[in-house]
Parts: structure tokens; C-alpha cells; sequence
């Protein structure tokens, strides 16, 4: 792209003429003895050769309108000629971004106003964008359908005084344009009447969270107590500008920012037994549930509340210092649940990251203090995507949907990562990723299969079993002696 | 709260258990006036001092983890005098939070080890090592911990 302001001038105003059909004071023309495009400017002696890239096609700034919103207001805007609209203007006017379409407005907003029919006659002072009938149906950008069945091409009206060329308008319908890229794949119109409750909203969690709206999840219900703090950003997907929020609200903004209609519910509340009622009430709304919590007590009342409500939950979790990670998707009664996980693979089920200062002081003593471990988001996502893969194959069990050829590579209950051959784990001499064929390495997913536990406490007969083993009738105990 | 069946049928079966493995000096009891439970009793050390145990039942249980605490002697003293409570989660008397009351609760499981495959009977039986474990810190004056460390394999 060229960086003379002469030659980027005139290659603008040539642009502009013939995106508009009309003479302009440039224009450019191939001249065949420099076998170059050269751009001639009114009142030149001789024409300028210039070195064309695909970039200055970009050159122009750009509007851009939502057509979902102008379709509501149409009758209003045919009404009154006129329509107010607000921008957010970025990187110093380069792109306006309609106010309707932005989650996270600019510091910088335009106000300015939409105009049915022709040029007004006098100079406005105001940014307006003029919206003129033509003939037939453009598929283009700049191009407008509207309810009652017209055609209108947008064109920007600067203030008077500004001489820089106008922008560009792009209308666009948020919805159709999302869905378009998932078509094919994901069974969209299925996704967007699911409900998935997400609690704990960590970086696995959040990163989970925000995969999924980009599916096209329609509803979620996010839990989570804490706020954002600065140690989080260097692996949350929420940034510095949003520390201090509570995590539920940074995350529910993410997530609108994706998927503008997805319809959002927020909790921040403690994950512990006193809120057990509210929780067990979120669950039983939810078509998956997805367990970003590391700490062992919430994740078995997660595990409990799911079991009882029949609803599946997908656990993940770093190992300490995100040297590798575990998923374990819970299909109550038919697969091994959380309870059944610790009990058989006690070890594997207690190699948790300690990755927030709450989670620390869990687990230290005055006299022997916790640290929060080091931890990389590049590490923790690996496990986290694969949470959200399994989490759309729950979704899509039953539909016709790409994904479904995955069912028979994702049929175990428990996946394990490894990121790197971590020094003092079982892991540690793992053979080198390129040396290996069929050994354990780095970088792939292992999925292990392990039975249900019948006699579990959560999803087992925990009772009859132990009855059983100390030769009881469970059905003969006698009652508990009372006290007052 | 309201308790669930398979609770209250836990609950009872927790009692026949401690009854049945010799651990018939702790009973799992009802209090109908406040329909809460709670599991308590003396234990005796092999030195012949008694302690009096008590396990409020949580509302979660047995996912919740239960915690135990030393009604008597109270307060609970350690070899320097002071008292252990005074100490709050401490790692070398192998305690947690105290009670309210300032009784001492003895860390069986924590709770990031804690699930509900754990039956009172060994949550008494941890209680009656950690016991022998302080009185042997009495007579030495070294750290609880350092009597208790086996205590995962021996349990």
C-alpha cells in the first residue's frame, strides 16, 4: 500500500469515481508503455504511475449498520425521513461501528443520523448516512433490503467542512452472517434452544463458556464468586481493562460479544453446600453441565446434583503447573461418575492445579503456606477445548450433525493430556513425540476406560453394598437413638 | 434442612457400622427437636485419659466432609502450655479451624481428599492415631506431625 499521501489521495478519489459510476477529478487507467496502472488527476501534465496493491482497496474507512435494527425501525425512519444512530468510532475514525452491534463501545462515540430519499438540500452539520431508492436487487454491502420489499444503497453524507472521502457502508445481520460459518457442521437451530450451565468460569472454564456461544449455544447460565484480577488475565480470555469485574458479568459480556442473542444468566455465588439448593435448581434447567471448578468438594456436589437431576456434566482440570490435564464426562447411571473417579484413581483424581488464591488457602496451614502455581493458558486450553468438543457431541447426541462421526473417537469417560514430560511425575521419561508410535507422549489425547462403580455412594448402591460387606438388611436398621 | 432418605438410611447405617467394628463407644444420634444428627462418645488413649469426640453432621454429608472436634479436655493444651487451638490450621498439630467455641478439630481428611466413600468408623479411628499422636507430643515436645506421618497408610 503506498504511503505517499499524494498518490494515496488520488487513488481514493479514483476509486470513489468509479465505485460510484461517475467522473471524478482521478482516475486511473492502465498505461500500456509502463505496463503499470497509472492514476491521471485533473490539472496534471502528466500522468503518475503508481504501485497498486490489493491493500489500498482497504483504504477506505468504514460504516458499518446493523440490518436487523434498521428492519425494526423501518417504519419509524419512512415516518419521520430521519432516524438518529450512534457510533463507536475506532483507531481515529477508521471504522464506525453502529452502537447496536457493540458489547464493549468506543471511548469515541459519532452521533449522527440516517435520511430516507434524497440529498437534503442544505449542508448538514451532523454525520448522516443517505439512504436512496434504486432498481432491483444488489446483493452488495452498501445495499439495503427493506421490509416492504425496497432497495436503497447507503451513502455517507459528511459534515460540512470535511473534505476527506466519505466512508464505506457495509450493512450486516448479525445472525445469518454467524451462522453461515457453522452450517454444515453444527446443527445450529438445535444449539441455540440448549442450556448450558457453566460453573466456575477459570480460564478453562471462561475459554469453555466462550467456545461454546461461537457454536451457537442460545442459553447459558454462568456461576462463578469471583471477581477478575490482574494474575487471572495472563491466561483468562478477559482482559486488563476488565479486572475487578465479578467473572460472571466479564464472561457474559464475552459472550454476547459472540453471540449477540444468546440469552444469559448470571450467579456469582460460592459453589459450596449452603447454596446446594440453588445450584441443584440451576442444574436441573440444563441440558450439559460443564464443571470448571477445581477444588474436590465442588466438584463432588456438582457430581451429586447432576447424578440426581440425570443431567451430564463434563469435568476437566489442570494437573499442578498445567503440566498436563484430565477430562471425565459423566453420563449418569451409564457412566462412571465424579465419586467413582476418586474412588478408583484416588491420585490422579487429587493432581490438581493450584490456580487462584482461594484454592491455595484450601489446602495450607497457617504454618505451611500455599502458593498459587505458574501455569501457561496455552497448557490449560488443550483440556478445555476438548471439554467444549464433548460438550457439543452431548448436545448433538440424537441429530445428524458432522461432529457425530467423533462419537466413536470420544467414547471413553475419562481423557487424559500431557503437555510436557514433567520432572517428578509418572511422566517424566515419556519418549520423545517423534520416537513414539504407540508409547505415551506429549500432545495427544488418551482416552482410558474405567468401570462404574456399583456400589458407588452418588450413583451406585453405596448402601446395599456396605450393608451387604458388614452382613446387614438395610432394609432392618433400626432407628437412631434421639437426644434433645 | 430437610434430610434426604438415603441420608437418614447412610446415617443409620454409619451407627451399625461403629457398632459392628468395635467402635461401639460412638453413636450416630438424632435430635428430633432440631431433626439434625450428630455422631460423639469418649475415646481412651492406651495411657487411660479420655477424650470426648464430636462430629456434627453437615448438611451435605457424606459428600460434605464432617468435621470432628475434642470437646474435653478443653482447651487442649500443648507441651509448651499453650493452647492448640490458639494455633487455627496448623500443619505441624495436624488441626484445622477451631469451633466457635475454641474446641480443637483434628484434621482426619481434608477436604480437597475428603468424598463420600468414607465411612465415620475410620474418621474415628484417624481421631484415636492423632490422639496417640499428641499425647506422644506431650511426653517429647516434638511436632504432632512428626507421629502422624504414616497415618495415610495405616488407616
Amino acid at each position: 500500500m503506498t504511503t505517499n499521501p499524494v498518490q494515496s489521495q488520488m487513488i481514493k478519489e479514483a476509486m470513489q469515481a468509479i465505485a460510484e459510476r461517475k467522473p471524478g477529478r482521478s482516475k486511473l487507467v492502465y498505461d500500456k508503455t509502463k505496463r503499470t496502472i497509472v492514476a491521471v488527476a485533473e490539472g496534471s501534465n502528466a500522468p503518475q504511475a503508481l504501485n497498486i496493491t490489493a491493500d489500498d482497496a482497504d483504504m477506505f474507512s468504514v460504516v458499518t449498520l446493523s440490518a436487523e435494527w434498521l428492519r425494526d425501525r423501518w417504519p419509524e425512519l419512512k415516518k419521520a425521513g430521519l432516524l438518529p444512530v450512534t457510533f463507536s468510532s475506532w483507531d481515529g475514525g477508521d471504522a464506525l461501528t453502529h452502537s447496536e452491534l457493540c458489547v464493549h463501545p468506543s471511548p469515541t462515540i459519532v452521533e449522527g443520523s440516517i435520511l430516507l430519499g434524497q440529498q437534503p438540500a442544505d449542508k448538514r452539520s451532523d454525520f448522516a448516512i443517505l439512504l436512496k431508492p434504486i432498481d432491483g436487487h444488489a446483493f452488495k454491502p452498501d445495499v439495503f433490503a427493506s421490509p416492504d420489499g425496497g432497495t436503497y444503497r447507503a451513502q455517507v453524507l459528511l459534515p460540512a467542512g470535511q473534505s476527506t472521502s466519505p466512508p464505506e457502508v457495509e450493512f450486516v445481520d448479525v445472525e445469518p452472517q454467524l451462522a453461515l460459518r457453522r452450517a454444515g457442521i453444527l446443527e445450529t437451530t438445535i444449539l441455540k434452544d440448549k442450556t448450558v450451565v457453566c460453573i466456575g468460569l477459570g480460564t478453562g472454564g471462561a475459554f469453555i463458556a466462550v467456545e461454546l456461544a461461537k457454536c451457537g449455544i442460545g442459553n447459558f447460565v454462568l456461576v462463578d464468586r469471583d471477581r477478575l484480577s490482574v494474575g487471572n488475565v495472563v491466561r483468562h480470555p478477559g482482559g486488563i481493562s476488565q479486572v475487578g469485574r465479578s467473572k460472571v458479568n466479564v464472561l457474559r459480556d464475552l459472550i454476547l460479544d459472540k453471540n449477540p442473542k444468546a440469552s444469559i444468566e448470571i450467579h456469582a455465588i460460592e459453589v459450596g453446600f449452603d447454596k446446594r439448593d440453588v445450584i441443584a435448581g440451576l442444574v436441573q434447567r440444563a441440558d450439559i453441565v460443564i464443571c470448571g471448578t477445581d477444588n474436590r468438594q465442588s466438584k463432588l456436589l456438582i457430581n451429586e446434583l447432576c447424578v440426581e437431576a440425570n443431567v451430564t456434566a463434563i469435568y476437566g482440570g489442570a494437573f499442578r503447573r498445567a503440566y498436563g490435564g484430565q477430562v471425565l464426562r459423566v453420563r449418569p447411571k451409564h457412566s462412571p461418575c465424579q465419586q467413582c473417579f476418586v474412588s478408583a484413581m484416588p491420585e490422579e483424581a487429587a493432581d490438581v492445579e493450584v490456580s487462584s488464591a482461594f484454592d491455595a488457602g484450601e489446602i495450607a496451614y497457617s504454618d505451611r503456606p500455599v502458593a498459587v502455581e505458574p501455569g501457561l493458558s496455552l497448557d490449560v486450553l488443550p483440556i478445555s477445548n476438548l471439554q467444549a468438543k464433548l460438550a457439543l457431541l452431548e448436545l448433538l447426541a440424537d441429530k445428524s450433525s458432522t461432529l457425530n462421526a467423533l462419537r466413536r473417537d470420544f467414547d471413553a469417560p475419562w481423557y487424559l493430556w500431557l503437555n510436557r514430560p514433567e520432572p517428578g511425575t509418572q511422566y517424566a521419561t515419556l519418549p520423545p513425540l517423534s520416537e513414539s508410535s504407540d508409547e505415551m507422549t506429549i500432545n495427544r489425547w488418551y482416552g482410558i476406560y474405567f468401570d462404574r462403580d456399583e456400589a458407588c455412594p452418588v450413583c451406585g448402591d453405596f448402601i446395599a453394598g456396605l450393608a451387604a460387606s458388614y452382613g446387614f438388611d438395610p432394609a432392618l436398621l433400626p432407628a437412631l437413638p434421639d437426644k434433645e | 434442612m430437610m434430610w434426604t432418605y438415603a441420608q437418614r438410611q447412610r446415617l443409620a447405617l454409619e451407627h451399625q457400622i461403629l457398632l459392628n467394628e468395635g467402635f461401639s463407644q460412638f453413636i450416630v444420634y438424632h435430635q428430633a427437636a432440631y431433626d439434625s444428627y450428630y455422631a460423639s462418645g469418649l475415646a481412651t488413649s492406651n495411657s487411660g485419659r479420655e477424650y470426648s469426640l464430636w462430629i456434627p453432621i453437615p448438611s451435605g454429608f457424606p459428600t460434605e466432609r464432617p468435621p470432628l472436634y475434642i470437646l474435653n479436655p478443653h482447651p487442649l493444651l500443648m507441651a509448651d502450655g499453650r493452647t492448640i487451638s490458639s494455633l487455627g490450621v496448623s500443619h505441624s498439630m495436624h488441626t484445622l479451624e477451631p469451633h466457635a467455641s475454641g474446641y480443637v478439630q483434628i484434621c482426619h481428611w481434608r477436604s480437597a481428599r475428603w468424598h463420600a466413600g468414607i465411612v465415620l468408623q475410620k474418621v474415628f479411628l484417624k481421631a484415636h492415631i492423632w490422639i496417640e499422636a499428641y499425647e506422644q507430643h506431650l511426653a517429647t515436645g516434638r511436632d504432632l506431625a512428626d507421629f502422624v506421618r504414616t497415618m495415610a497408610e495405616v488407616v
